[in-house]
């Protein structure tokens, strides 16, 4: 049975693909691996020790592990990306233009560097600590 | 007879040149039959006849008295008053749609983004083989449930923030032409949800089908579209066309 | 025939605040949203936080140990398990979201919400109790 609108049709607003699916599913892969990066990095920190919280020097020892520096390295490169893109999609809910929606990525492609570059490099100077 | 109830019906109110909507309280005997519909034209008759809405058919088939009551969206055809148990009725137009005067909307955008896919009005049967055809009768024809009443989109959270949101309604549509596309190509109606203002702005509140009256199930739809998106990323990621 | 959503309202101009966070009169996955947004901002607010409160490290252990005595009193463990609420709940209903989200259990989202709960609601104690007792 063919469309009744084929007559009909208005003025077609297409959008188009754009890559929001994708990023999407990059949030919910990193949420996925959060699952088990915070759940390790909660444990570690905050359920084995006696007394809970590690002081200065059980801190230092524990960082300067190297399994445990990667773990953390790597729970922070999963955990930034997808705070932001979080946060990201929180103002995109707002319905940006376009060109707004442009300044509005690179404002949080920006954010996820400067934190990353900035965990990165307190997690190196811990261990020359 | 039937037992009488005196009920409020605190009802919004606006008019064009006003500087923002206001309430205005009605109190109307009713009986357990009495519909808010029924009991809004019983104002506007009796009471106040600048009080406008829209009404068609009186029961759910078409869609047009869409409004929200005490706080949840529903076609106020069906919806008996004395059935919310509430002593004031609070009645107010669809959110999300522009207001043009007291319970009655704007539909234009609404429709136009839901005719934008080749939407078909119809589909296939879903009846039981063993209901009888009639003589004469070939097969079954069934309208799709949706009856375009705004209520999926003036409940959702994203169409109250982003007017750029596709919105459930024209992504349930575009999901019925995935679904079932006969001639068409339902590639187009993929690509026209692909993007950050179609299916991919849904956080799965599942409002849209807590409220739909007519079983169309938007969210389940968008979820849907979204399934076979990414089926096909995750395809075209490993190679395979 | 215009655009389709290029009329705006001038009576009633968007409140995204409201249409997010007014969740009387709507039903759980509203909840669900709604909670996951405020969690999500709540821990993006933490990350960058908790970021700033280890660069103490870097000044030594006196301000370090300062810290961790601050921070074992009964009003900020309180506020521990706040945040392990926070986790738990954004993470858990966000194994649904993602699940949903990509056309998976969608038929039963509500009941996978509830059992993704009770799931969180049984590690939030056990993770309070510790947090008060260890």
């Amino acid at each position: 049975m063919a469309s009744i609108t084929a007559d009909q049709k208005t003025t077609k607003k297409v959008a188009g693909k754009d890559s929001a699916g994708a990023w999407w599913i990059v949030q919910a892969i990193t949420g996925l691996l959060l699952i088990l990066l915070l759940g390790l990095h909660m444990i570690a920190h905050h359920f084995v020790v006696e007394g809970g919280l590690r002081n200065f020097e059980e801190v230092i020892d524990y960082v300067s592990n190297p399994v445990i520096f990667v773990l953390e390295v790597l729970f922070l490169i999963v955990v930034t990306p997808h705070a932001m893109l979080g946060l990201q999609s929180i103002v995109m809910d707002l319905g940006p233009g376009e060109s707004a929606a442009r300044t509005i990525t690179w404002v949080f492609r920006i954010l996820t560097i400067v934190i990353l570059a900035y965990g990165i490099w307190l997690a190196v100077a811990l261990q020359n600590l | 007879m039937m037992a009488e109830q005196q009920v409020q019906f605190k009802v919004l109110r606006y008019k064009q040149g006003q500087a923002s909507p206001t309430f205005q309280t009605f109190n109307l005997t009713v009986n357990e039959d009495t519909t808010v519909l029924v009991a809004l034209q019983d104002i506007r008759r009796d009471q106040d006849p600048t009080l406008i809405l829209r009404h068609s058919c009186h029961h759910a088939s078409c869609g047009t008295c869409g409004m929200k009551i005490n706080g949840q969206e529903q076609l106020s055809c069906v919806v008996k008053a004395l059935d919310l148990g509430t002593q004031t009725v609070m009645v107010e137009p669809l959110d999300n749609l522009p207001l043009i005067s007291d319970l009655v909307v704007d539909m234009n955008g609404f429709y136009d983004r839901y005719t934008t896919p080749e939407m078909m009005y119809l589909r296939e049967s879903e009846f039981l083989t063993e209901a009888d055809l009639p003589e004469g009768i070939e097969k079954w024809l069934r309208f799709e449930n949706c009856v375009e009443c705004g209520c999926c989109v003036s409940a959702c959270p994203i169409a109250g923030s982003d007017a750029e949101y596709l919105g459930p309604a024209a992504l349930a549509a575009a999901w019925r032409v995935v679904a079932e596309p006969r001639e068409s190509n339902p590639q187009e109606a993929l690509e026209w949800v692909d993007n950050e203002h179609g299916c991919w702005r849904c956080h799965a509140a599942f409002e849209c089908s807590e409220v739909c009256p007519s079983d169309v199930d938007p969210a389940g739809a968008i979820m849907s579209l979204r399934g076979e998106l990414t089926r096909r990323k995750f395809r075209r990621l490993f190679g395979r066309r | 025939m215009q655009e389709a959503g290029s009329m705006p309202d001038t009576v009633r101009p968007k409140r995204p605040l409201k249409s997010w966070f007014d969740v009387r009169h709507r039903k759980v996955g509203t909840w669900a949203f709604a909670l996951n947004r405020l969690t999500g901002i709540g821990l993006s607010l933490y990350l960058i936080i908790h970021l700033v409160i280890l660069s103490l490290l870097l000044q030594g252990e006196q301000g370090w140990n300062d810290f961790v005595t601050l921070v074992k009193s009964p009003f900020f463990l309180t506020l521990d398990v706040i945040l392990l609420f926070g986790f738990l709940f954004h993470g858990l209903n966000g194994v649904r979201v993602g699940l949903v989200g990509m056309g998976i259990g969608v038929d039963n989202q509500r009941t996978l919400f509830w059992v993704l709960m009770a799931v969180g609601i049984v590690l939030l104690l056990a993770g309070a109790w510790l947090i008060f007792t260890l």
